[in-house]
């Protein structure tokens, strides 16, 4: 099992219940619990740690779709580009 | 606001100094940087009568491109870093990959405040010399000003 696979799935399972009920609040997820519904991301990871300790537990804000992660210097491997010829400025 | 200025350095393979606008194009906006877990988690884990690991340090790159900040997945290994979430980064070269997402403090060494990280996502850096990709997420606190013909940045937060 990947790492939060169950609580993702528990997460999918109720997103919309729980959006109707604390729309735009994080939520923190462990196993198959719902832990609470928090105004900010910093309340949600006190709750989570407070309740499991150093232990992985799932925080997503309620409504927010998936974000597209960009990171184009480790996707098309930039960080390992050595170019033989620096570009220059034309003109005055 | 406090302001950091950078003079970026490097040597070429010989071993001698290279001019700060060569270092800067070749090494990118660098800064030194301590990453720890972030401060509501480390908060709760010392009232639990828990230890923090030891901040990690190294380089990150400031990298305007990236919509995230990223961590070096054994340094997060290393921190004990619990993980918030999973994410799919798309990757032109080879299939597209799930990331543990973890919660961070980076304090810039010569800055005297920290800036929370809660979504930085786990990537093997270490193998660039880089701890961290400093990303929008958290240069959206920032300002920025890169000069390049004087091979120096400048940042504040």
């Amino acid at each position: 099992m990947s790492v939060l696979e169950q609580e993702r799935a528990f997460y999918a399972a109720h997103e919309a219940e729980w959006m109707a009920a604390h729309p735009s609040r994080f939520v923190v997820v462990k196993g198959e619990r719902l832990l609470g519904a928090f105004d900010s991301i910093e309340d949600a990871l006190a709750a989570g740690a407070a309740a499991f300790g150093p232990q992985s537990f799932l925080v997503r804000r309620l409504g927010e779709k998936p974000a597209e992660v960009n990171v184009p210097a480790l996707t098309l491997g930039l960080l390992r580009a050595n170019p033989q010829h620096t570009a220059g400025r034309s003109g005055s | 606001m406090p302001i950091l200025n950078i003079q970026l350095a490097a040597q070429d393979p010989s071993g001698n100094q290279v001019p700060s606008l060569v270092a800067l194009q070749q090494r990118g906006p660098v800064v030194q940087v301590s990453v720890s877990v972030e401060q509501s988690i480390a908060q709760q884990l010392l009232a639990q009568g828990l230890s923090l690991p030891t901040p990690e340090r190294g380089f990150a790159l400031i990298d305007t491109g990236a919509t995230s900040t990223c961590i070096d997945d054994a340094a997060a290994t290393r921190l004990g870093l619990p993980a918030i979430d999973v994410v799919t980064v798309a990757s032109a070269s080879h299939a597209s990959t799930q990331q543990n997402v973890h919660p961070i403090q980076i304090e810039v060494i010569g800055l005297p405040i920290t800036i929370s990280a809660p979504r930085a996502i786990a990537a093997p850096l270490a193998a660039q010399g880089l701890l961290v990709l400093i990303g929008r997420d958290v240069l959206q606190h920032c300002t920025l000003f890169y000069n390049g013909p004087a091979g120096s940045v400048s940042l504040s937060v």
